[in-house]
C-alpha cells in the first residue's frame, strides 16, 4: 500500500512534491520503521527528551493533570495495540481489566494497608490472571463476535463489582486510596505523578518494542495476516493470542492501579463500556501496527475531550462528528500516512479526473 | 469458561446482604406466571430490535451498533410530533417511520458508504460513533428528560387468574408477528429481497449478476431503521423513552439475534423470546442486580458452546464472524 | 536538528491551542462551574446553569458586588471522574477563580472535593449524598441541597403522622438511594416503625420494574405492609408506581424529595395519584404559610424565571438561585481583600440567609446548609403537587 502510494507520488506534479518535502520536515512518518533497519534512533531520543522536558517548560498543573490522564490512557492503548494492531484481534473489554487493576490496588491499600508499590505489581498480576481465565474460552471467537463477547465480559464484571459491596464498596466505590509511594517518596503533586506515569509508559514502550521484535511479535503479525497460514508454519495460534491478550490485560491492570492512586477513588461508573470504546478509538485513530500511534491517539483524544468541555452541551455531538470524520478521512490513524493523506486532501480538487486511478 | 462460571458462583454465594427476606419454595414459584408474561413482552421487543440487526446482516454481513438509536428515535420523534407539533397520535406514528428510515439511509450514505473498504475495527468504531452522535444530538434537540406516550387503547390491564396483562404488550407481540410476516414476504417473495440476500452471501456473484450491492445495503439500512422506529413507537407507551435508552435495548436485541441463530429472521424472533423470558425468570432466583448480567452470560455461553445459535446460522463460516 | 525545530514549532502551536483563552482581566469575581452538562443529568444541570446565569445577570445589572461584577465560567465534565478532576484543576490553577460550584453526581464529588482540599479552594456542591464522602470532614466543601439525613428524618415524620406501622423500602442501586434507605431504616427503627428493606434493587436504566415488584408482591401481602417507599429518583420513580398499580397492588406509595418535578407526574400519569413525599419548598411555593420567608422569594424568582425562559421554575432552579445568593451574601460580608481563604471564612459564617429553599445556616462543624424545617409534605392530587399538613409535625 505504502509503496504503491510512493510510486504514485513520483508521477505527480512537482508542486505536490514540494509540499510533501516541506511536510516531511514537520511530521515524521511512523511507517518509515518498516523501510529502515531498526536502531535506537534520534527520534526515540527526541520523544523521550520531549516527555522529560515538557512539564518543565510548561508549568501548568492543569496540563500536567491532563497529561497524567493521557499517560494512563496511553498505557491502556499500548496494551490494546499489541492485541488489536499486532495480533489483529478486537477487544471491547479492556476497561474491565483496567477496573480489575484499580480495584486490586484500592482493596489492597485501603483494607490491608499494603504499600502501593506492591499493590501496583499485584494489580498487573491480578489482571493477567483474569485475562488468562477469560481468554482461553473467548479467544476461540473472532471478528464481531469476539468484540461482543469481550463487551459482555466487561458488563458482567461491572455487575459483579456493583453487587459485591463487601469487597468493592458496591455502587459507592472506594475512597481515599493513598497516593503512589515508593521508598518513602510520595507522588502527591501532578508533576510527580506525570513523571511516574510517563516513566512507567516509557518502560512499557521499551518492553513492547522488544516484544514485537521477538519471536512472539513476529508470530503475532503472522496470526494477524492469516491464522491458517500461521498454524501451517507451526505457530500455536491459540497460545499466541492468549499470550498477547494477557500482556495487554496486564498493561491495563497497571494503568488501573495508577488511575486509582492518582484519582484516589475507584467506582464502577469509571470502568464502563464508554472507556473500552474510547481506548479502541485511541488505537484506531492513532494508527494500528505501530507503538507510538496509540500514545499519540491517547494524547490527542484526551486533549480533544478536554477542549470540547467548553462547548458544554454541544460537546458530545461535536465529539461524535469529529470521530466519524477522522475515521473517514484518516482510516489508518492520524499519525500514519499523515503526509500522504494531507497531500491527498490538498490535491483532491486538482485531480478530480484522475481520482479513479489513485488507489489510496 | 468453567473457571469463570465457578468464580461467578463464588461471587453469587457471597451475598453480603444480612437483611434478606426469606422466601419459601412455594412463594418462590408463585410469581413465575407473571414473570413469564412480562418476559414475553420484553422478548417481543428484543425480537423486533434483533430483526433490524438481521436485516442489515442479510445484506452486508456487518453489524450496525447504532440500531438501538433507531428505537430511541422512533419513540422520540413520535413524542415530538404528537406533543410538540400536536399532530394526531396515529399520524405522528406513521410520519415517524419514514423520518427514521431517512435517518437510517443518511447514516449509510454519510458513514457506512465512505468506509466501504475499511477494516472491521474501523467500521465498528464508526457505527459506535454514529450511535453516540445520534443519542447526544437527540438529547440536544429534544431534551434529556424521559418521555412517555399514552397507550394506544386506554383500558385497564386484563386479569387472567394471577396474571395481569396490559393491552400494549399484546400490541407489541402483534407488531412483531406483522414485521416477521413482512420480512418473510420481502426476502422470499420479492426480487429485491433475494438480491439483498445475494449481495451478502456472495458479493462477487452479486456483482456479476448486475446487482448493485451498495444500493442493497442502502435499502437494508432504511428497512432496518424503519423496523427500529416501529419498535420504538410500540414500546414507548409501556415504558418511556429517553435519549440514552437505545444503547442497552440495541445490545440486547443483538444478543437475541445471535442466540436464535445469526442471520435468520426466525432465529431473531425465537432468540428474542428466549432471552426475554430467561431474563425475566432469572429475577425469581437471584437478586435483581444481576438481571443485566444474565443477557451477557447467555451471550458468552451461546458463543462458546454453540456459536451458530439455536436454529443455526447461514453465514457463520464466513471470515467476519 | 532542523526537523526538531519544526517539531518544536508545531508543539508550540499545539500548546497555544491548548491554553485557555481567559487570562488576565482583574475586575470580575470569577466562579468556576463544573457540571455534567452532557450525560444523564443534562436536563437538571441545564436548569441549574440557567438559574445561575439569570441571577448573575441580575446582580451585574444592579452594579455587581461593591462595583465588581460576577462571572461564571462553565465546563462540562461529561459524567466522568477524570474530566471532573481535570476541570477542577483547571479552575484551581486560574488564580482569578474564587470558588468552584459542582459537580452534581456524588461519585465525582469525592475526587473534586479532595482536590479542593489540597488546593485550598471553596467547592460548593448541590447534591450531597454520599455518607462516605461526608465522613471525610472536609473544610473547603459546602453542601447546598437537603442532605439525605434530613430527608429521611422528614419522611419518618410523614410515616408517623400517617400512623403507618410497617414500611417496605425498594431502593435504587446508586449511592444516594442507598444512603436514603439506610438512614430511613435507622431513624424509623428509632421511632418504632418496622422497616423492611427489600433485597431487590433497581438501576437508573431499568425501564421495567415488574420482575422485581412481582417478587416483592407476596412479601407485601404476607407482611401486611402499610406503605411502600419508592426510594429512588428520576424516571424509575413513576415506573415503580405505574408497575405497582398494574400488578394490582393498592399499598400507598411514599417517595423521596426527587419526586418533586413536573415530568415525574407526566411519566406516571394516573398511577401517581396519592403519592406522598417530603419535598423542598419551591415545589409548592404558592401553598406555603404566609409568614414563611421563602414564599415571597419564590414568587419573585418564579416570575422572573417565567419571563426569561417561559416555563415554571422548579427546585433545581431554586438551588441555582440560592447558590448565587449565598455567594453574593458571603462576598458582601468580606471586609478587606477578597481571597480564596477569606471567602471560605465568610461563607462558613453564613447565618440565616433566606433563599428559595429556606434558611441556610453554616458553621465550622455543619457544612450542610438546610435543616428539617426547610422541608414540607407534598401529595400528588389531580396531576398537581399539593401541600399537606399534619398538626405537630411541621
Amino acid at each position: 500500500m505504502v509503496d504503491q502510494a510512493q510510486k504514485e507520488f513520483r508521477t505527480r506534479d512537482l508542486l505536490y512534491s514540494i509540499a510533501l518535502w516541506f511536510l516531511s520536515w514537520l511530521i515524521p512518518d511512523p511507517q518509515l520503521h518498516y523501510r529502515r533497519e531498526y536502531k535506537f534512533k534520534k527520534r526515540d531520543l527526541f520523544y523521550l527528551s520531549a516527555v522529560l522536558v515538557f512539564p518543565l517548560i510548561w508549568p501548568d498543573p492543569h496540563i500536567h493533570h491532563l497529561m497524567v490522564l493521557a499517560g494512563i490512557h496511553g498505557i491502556l492503548a499500548l496494551g490494546l495495540t499489541l492485541f488489536l494492531g499486532y495480533a489483529g484481534q478486537i477487544s471491547l473489554g479492556q476497561a474491565a481489566f483496567f477496573g480489575v487493576g484499580a480495584y486490586t490496588t484500592a482493596v489492597l491499600t485501603t483494607r490491608y494497608g499494603l504499600p502501593s508499590f506492591l499493590a501496583f505489581w499485584a494489580s498487573a498480576i491480578m489482571a493477567a490472571i483474569f485475562a488468562l481465565l477469560i481468554g482461553k474460552p473467548l479467544l476461540k471467537l473472532k471478528g464481531y463476535f469476539l468484540a461482543l463477547a469481550t463487551l459482555g465480559f466487561g458488563e458482567i464484571f461491572l455487575v459483579l463489582v456493583r453487587e459485591n459491596a463487601s469487597l468493592t464498596g458496591g455502587v459507592i466505590g472506594i475512597f481515599n486510596i493513598p497516593f503512589f509511594s515508593f521508598a518513602g517518596f510520595t507522588f502527591d503533586t501532578y508533576l510527580k505523578q506525570y513523571y511516574l506515569i510517563w516513566g512507567v509508559l516509557t518502560g512499557l514502550v521499551l518492553f513492547s518494542k522488544n516484544l514485537v521484535r521477538s519471536k512472539m511479535g513476529r508470530a503475532c503479525l503472522a496470526v494477524a495476516s492469516s491464522e491458517e497460514g500461521a498454524s501451517a508454519l507451526g505457530i500455536d495460534v491459540a497460545w499466541i493470542k492468549l499470550g498477547v491478550f494477557t500482556v495487554g490485560a496486564a498493561f491495563a491492570g497497571l494503568a488501573g492501579s495508577l488511575f486509582a492512586s492518582v484519582m484516589s477513588t475507584a467506582n464502577p461508573e469509571t470502568f464502563s463500556l464508554n472507556l473500552s470504546v474510547l481506548i479502541v478509538m485511541m488505537v484506531v485513530l492513532g494508527g494500528m501496527g505501530n507503538l507510538y500511534g496509540p500514545i499519540a491517539g491517547a494524547i490527542f483524544l484526551t486533549v480533544l475531550i478536554d477542549r470540547l468541555s467548553r462547548y458544554q452541551e454541544y460537546s458530545l455531538p461535536l465529539y461524535g462528528v469529529i470521530l466519524i470524520l477522522l475515521l473517514i478521512f484518516f482510516p489508518d490513524g492520524i499519525g500514519t500516512r499523515l503526509r500522504v493523506r494531507l497531500i491527498y486532501l490538498i490535491s483532491y480538487f486538482g485531480r478530480k479526473k484522475r481520482r479513479e486511478k489513485v488507489n489510496l | 469458561m468453567e473457571a469463570f462460571i465457578s468464580s461467578t458462583l463464588f461471587f453469587l454465594t457471597n451475598d453480603p446482604d444480612e437483611e434478606t427476606i426469606q422466601l419459601k419454595t412455594m412463594e418462590l414459584f408463585a410469581p413465575l406466571p407473571q414473570l413469564f408474561t412480562s418476559g414475553i413482552t420484553f422478548g417481543a421487543i428484543y425480537a423486533l430490535v434483533g430483526l433490524g440487526f438481521v436485516t442489515i446482516a442479510k445484506a452486508s454481513q456487518m453489524i450496525n451498533f447504532a440500531q438501538g438509536e433507531f428505537v430511541m428515535l422512533g419513540g422520540m420523534l413520535t413524542f415530538f410530533l404528537f406533543k410538540e407539533i400536536q399532530l394526531p397520535y396515529l399520524l405522528s406514528a406513521f410520519l415517524t417511520i419514514p423520518l427514521v428510515m431517512l435517518i437510517g439511509c443518511l447514516l449509510h450514505l454519510l458513514v457506512i458508504y465512505p468506509l466501504r473498504k475499511a477494516s472491521l475495527p474501523i467500521l465498528l468504531m464508526a457505527t459506535l460513533g454514529a450511535s453516540l452522535f445520534l443519542s447526544s444530538a437527540s438529547a440536544l434537540l429534544f431534551g434529556t428528560l424521559p418521555k412517555a406516550l399514552p397507550p394506544f387503547i386506554n383500558r385497564p390491564p386484563i386479569d387472567i387468574g394471577p396474571i395481569s396483562i396490559s393491552l400494549q404488550s399484546l400490541w407489541v407481540v402483534g407488531a412483531t408477528c406483522l414485521v416477521l410476516l413482512f420480512l418473510y414476504l420481502l426476502s422470499h417473495r420479492t426480487l429485491l429481497g433475494k438480491a439483498m440476500e445475494a449481495s451478502s452471501t456472495d458479493p462477487l456473484g452479486a456483482d456479476l449478476s448486475g446487482i448493485s450491492r451498495h444500493l442493497m445495503i442502502f435499502i437494508a439500512f432504511g428497512v432496518s431503521a424503519g423496523m427500529g422506529s416501529l419498535a420504538g413507537i410500540f414500546i414507548t407507551p409501556i415504558f418511556y423513552v429517553s435519549y440514552h435508552s437505545g444503547t442497552l435495548i440495541g445490545l440486547k436485541g443483538f444478543i437475541a439475534a445471535i442466540l436464535g441463530g445469526w442471520g435468520k429472521h426466525s432465529g431473531a424472533i425465537l432468540g428474542g423470546f428466549v432471552l426475554g423470558v430467561v431474563e425475566s425468570l432469572s429475577v425469581a432466583f437471584m437478586p435483581s442486580g444481576y438481571k443485566d448480567a444474565i443477557a451477557f452470560v447467555v451471550l458468552l455461553l451461546i458463543l462458546y458452546l454453540k456459536p451458530k445459535g439455536i436454529l443455526g446460522s447461514p453465514f457463520i463460516d464466513s471470515r467476519r464472524w | 536538528m532542523k526537523k526538531i525545530g519544526w517539531i518544536m514549532l508545531a508543539a508550540f502551536m499545539f500548546t497555544t491551542w491548548m491554553t485557555p483563552g481567559y487570562a488576565a482581566k482583574t475586575s470580575p469575581y470569577r466562579i468556576g462551574v463544573n457540571l455534567e452538562l452532557t450525560g444523564p443529568w443534562a436536563e437538571v444541570t441545564k436548569t441549574l446553569k440557567n438559574a445561575m446565569m439569570l441571577e448573575v445577570e441580575r446582580i451585574n445589572k444592579a452594579g455587581g458586588i461593591q462595583g465588581r461584577p460576577l462571572e461564571l465560567i462553565f465546563e462540562d465534565n461529561g459524567f466522568e471522574v477524570g474530566r471532573a478532576a481535570a476541570n477542577m484543576t483547571k479552575f484551581t490553577r486560574d488564580k482569578e477563580i474564587l470558588l468552584v460550584v459542582g459537580p452534581f453526581e456524588d461519585n465525582l464529588q469525592a475526587t473534586t472535593r479532595a482536590i479542593a482540599e489540597r488546593e485550598k479552594i471553596t467547592n460548593i456542591i448541590i447534591c450531597p449524598s454520599n455518607p462516605m464522602v461526608r465522613d471525610l470532614k472536609q473544610q473547603w466543601a459546602f453542601n447546598i441541597a437537603q442532605s439525605d439525613i434530613i430527608v429521611s428524618q422528614k419522611l419518618v415524620d410523614l410515616v408517623l403522622a400517617r400512623k403507618y406501622k410497617k414500611v417496605m423500602v425498594f431502593h435504587g442501586a446508586w449511592p444516594l438511594a442507598q444512603s436514603l434507605a439506610e438512614y430511613f431504616k435507622q431513624f424509623g427503627e428509632e421511632k418504632g416503625i418496622k422497616v423492611i428493606v427489600s433485597p431487590e434493587t433497581h438501576k437508573p436504566t431499568d425501564i421495567d420494574m415488574t420482575p422485581q415488584l412481582t417478587k416483592i408482591k407476596p412479601v407485601l401481602e404476607k407482611e401486611k405492609v402499610d406503605a411502600f417507599y419508592a426510594c429512588t429518583g428520576g424516571p424509575p420513580g413513576p415506573m415503580i408506581t405505574k408497575n405497582l398499580r398494574a400488578l394490582g397492588i393498592k399499598t400507598p406509595v411514599l417517595g423521596t424529595h426527587a419526586f418533586g418535578f413536573g415530568f415525574i407526574i407526566a411519566l406516571g400519569g394516573e398511577a401517581m395519584e396519592g403519592v406522598e413525599f417530603p419535598s423542598a419548598k419551591p415545589v409548592v411555593f404558592d401553598q406555603l404559610d404566609e409568614n414563611d420567608p421563602a414564599k415571597p422569594i419564590n414568587i419573585n424568582f418564579d416570575k422572573r424565571w417565567r419571563e426569561r425562559y417561559g416555563t415554571p421554575s422548579d427546585q433545581i432552579a431554586g438551588y441555582g438561585y440560592d447558590t448565587i445568593g449565598l455567594i453574593e451574601d458571603a462576598l458582601k460580608r468580606i471586609k478587606g481583600k477578597v481571597t480564596r481563604s477569606s471567602f471560605r471564612e465568610a461563607f462558613e459564617n453564613t447565618k440565616g440567609f433566606k433563599g428559595t429553599h429556606g434558611i441556610y445556616q453554616f458553621s465550622s462543624t455543619g457544612h450542610d446548609g438546610l435543616s428539617k424545617k426547610d422541608m414540607v409534605f407534598v401529595r400528588i392530587e389531580g396531576g398537581k403537587f399539593k401541600r399537606i399538613q399534619f398538626p405537630g409535625f411541621d
